[in-house]
């Protein structure tokens, strides 16, 4: 299977809920291979993803799959799989029930929607419970599933919003490997995520998205070298946090010191946080500074993406 | 546009409607009329001196509740169901997202959705016919009320679901809505005189019932219905019927194919 001219196109695309902002003016090119869309809560993503499939009509501008509007274009399902981002199933029927149901839309002849449903369950190592309710199915089970119901009909695009939400760490390595398994030749897996090393395990092209905008798009190193330039501030509990200070207060890459006396700790504004570290353990080794505790109150996506949108 | 997607949304959904929660509940409500016509069996044959007719108290109590009670709120919740339970439990995009048009995912459901209470309905209205007038069995004027009877009843349950489907693909608050309808305006515009009574579904059903429409010689269900009643004939009533179900249906299926469903965090 290929998908030559299967190219996601998004141009001005723009979504407005209301007043409220979804989307604006994103023009992208996607093609091929495993993209990530990276971005936190609230960024814009799963507005985008609801727009490539057809749940929402575009307030401005257009998307296109294969040079075709998606919207109330039904056809167009034959080639895309969509897992949506919310838990949510038919969850009086069985796994195998739900997913045959599904693939009897696509006017599959019944032995073919059978053998069809015992492949993606297969694939998604859910044959042993294929005949249970899904509402006893765990969180784990539940994803897989999801991500089944996307793949039986082996579409050309597949589409997965947050499918590494929520799980623990062995079901998101086996979500990983299926998905990167089903990046077959030609096919086009877009996966969105808040998380940033959850989007690296999957593929080495990232769009950044933010308040409704692709802030960058390119590889992980690229965006890597982004996030790197990002000061981090790093919290630090110690008995003598001016002594320790005043040993690293002197450093180019620290950018500056505040002190919160009554939570003992200080607080550095660093440009490179590992130099910091490697120094901070060794200050702590050999001048025998007592550290209790070190956080990074800002290690997250959301202020990564205030420092690049220059908050 | 094609049947065959439209089927494939049928036999789909008529296995989600077989096994929702809610069924069982409105199972034994169907089932209502059946315990009615117990109760008014045993005390029929109870108290023989008083000569309580079996297809009379078929007609004024078993009709009455099954047109007037059931059918609505059948039709109300399964109705109204068709999209609002997609939407709350965010289950819309697994059918959205298939080869198969908008039109033919609410025309599947609906379509599994009256099946399932037509079945409901003839069910236990057939009972208690049985068990009303199992002394007259064999009196064919008695087969004829019950087959009337069914009749206005599918075609109550029909209509009223293609309007509460409609209503259910543009209004939140649709249930709601759907009682004030139900046991406002047409319980209480049905008794109203002159032409107003045409404006609700109930009067061409009251329309059908038998017994109605011969000139005033009614069977045994005027106490009951025929209030204040200026039946439309039997052809206005029925060709009225299936042009309102037919148009609620096509106004559901226009509106679902162009309303952008979001759902709640």
């Amino acid at each position: 299977m290929t998908s030559d001219g299967l190219l996601i196109r998004a141009d001005k695309l723009g979504k407005w809920y209301g007043n409220v902002l979804g989307l604006s003016d994103v023009s992208i090119d996607i093609g091929p291979g495993i993209t990530g869309l990276l971005g936190p809560n609230g960024a814009g993503k799963s507005t985008f993803m609801k727009l490539l499939t057809g749940q929402l009509r575009p307030s401005i501008g257009s998307v296109t799959i294969g040079g075709r509007a998606v919207w109330n274009d039904s056809e167009m399902f034959r080639r895309i799989g969509f897992c949506p981002e919310q838990d949510a199933f038919y969850e009086d029927t069985t796994g195998r029930e739900f997913l045959t149901g599904l693939l009897s839309l696509y006017g599959f002849p019944e032995s073919e929607v059978r053998e069809r449903a015992e492949r993606a369950l297969a694939f998604v190592e859910l044959l042993d419970d294929q005949d249970r309710l899904i509402r006893g199915y765990s969180r784990g089970m539940r994803q897989r599933l999801k991500i089944s119901q996307a793949v039986a009909h082996e579409p050309e695009i597949l589409i997965l919003d947050e499918p590494l939400n929520g799980l623990d760490p062995l079901s998101k390595r086996k979500v990983i490997k299926l998905v990167k398994e089903y990046r077959t030749e030609g096919r086009t897996v877009l996966v969105s995520s808040h998380v940033l090393p959850e989007i690296e395990a999957l593929t080495k092209s990232i769009v950044l998205v933010h308040h409704g905008k692709i802030l960058a798009q390119g590889d992980i190193h690229y965006i890597r070298d982004l996030i790197d330039a990002h000061p981090h501030i790093v919290a630090v509990k110690t008995n003598d946090a001016r002594g320790l200070a005043g040993r690293i207060v002197g450093e180019a890459d620290v950018l500056s010191v505040r002190f919160d006396e009554t939570a003992g700790a200080v607080f550095f504004e660093t440009r490179n946080r590992d130099r910091f570290f490697d120094r901070l353990t060794r200050l702590a080794a050999d001048q025998g500074f007592d550290v209790e505790e070190i956080t990074s109150p800002d290690d997250n996506l959301q202020s990564v993406f205030d420092y690049l949108v220059g908050k | 546009m094609s049947l065959k997607p439209t089927l494939s949304v049928f036999r789909f959904s008529a296995r989600l409607v077989r096994r929702a929660r809610r069924t069982k509940v409105f199972v034994a409500l169907s089932f209502l009329p059946v315990l009615l016509a117990v109760i008014l069996q045993i005390n029929r044959l109870a108290s023989p001196g008083r000569g309580l007719d079996g297809l009379e108290v078929f007609g004024n109590v078993v009709m009455g509740f099954s047109l007037q009670f059931l059918v609505l709120l059948l039709s109300l919740f399964y109705g109204t169901s068709i999209t609002a339970d997609e939407v709350e439990n965010k289950t819309l995009t697994y059918l959205t997202t298939r080869p198969v048009s908008k039109a033919a995912i609410i025309l599947g459901k609906y379509a599994a959705v009256a099946v399932f209470l037509l079945l409901l309905v003839w069910t236990s209205t057939i009972i208690a016919f049985l068990i009303l007038n199992m002394d007259r069995l064999g009196y064919g004027p008695a087969w004829a009320f019950l087959g009337k009877s069914l009749a206005a009843l599918s075609l109550g349950t029909i209509c009223y679901t293609a309007l509460f489907t409609l209503i259910g693909t543009f209004l939140k608050k649709s249930v709601l809505f759907g009682l004030f309808f139900c046991f406002g305006w047409e319980n209480v515009v049905q008794y109203f005189p002159g032409s107003t009574q045409r404006f609700t579904i109930m009067h061409y059903l009251k329309s059908l019932l038998p017994g109605i429409g011969m000139g005033g010689q009614s069977s045994g269900i005027e106490s009951f219905l025929m209030f204040r009643l200026e039946p439309s004939s039997v052809m206005m009533a029925v060709i009225t019927l299936l042009v309102l179900t037919v148009v609620f249906a096509w106004l559901a299926c226009r509106i679902f194919a162009r309303k952008e469903y979001l759902f709640d965090a």
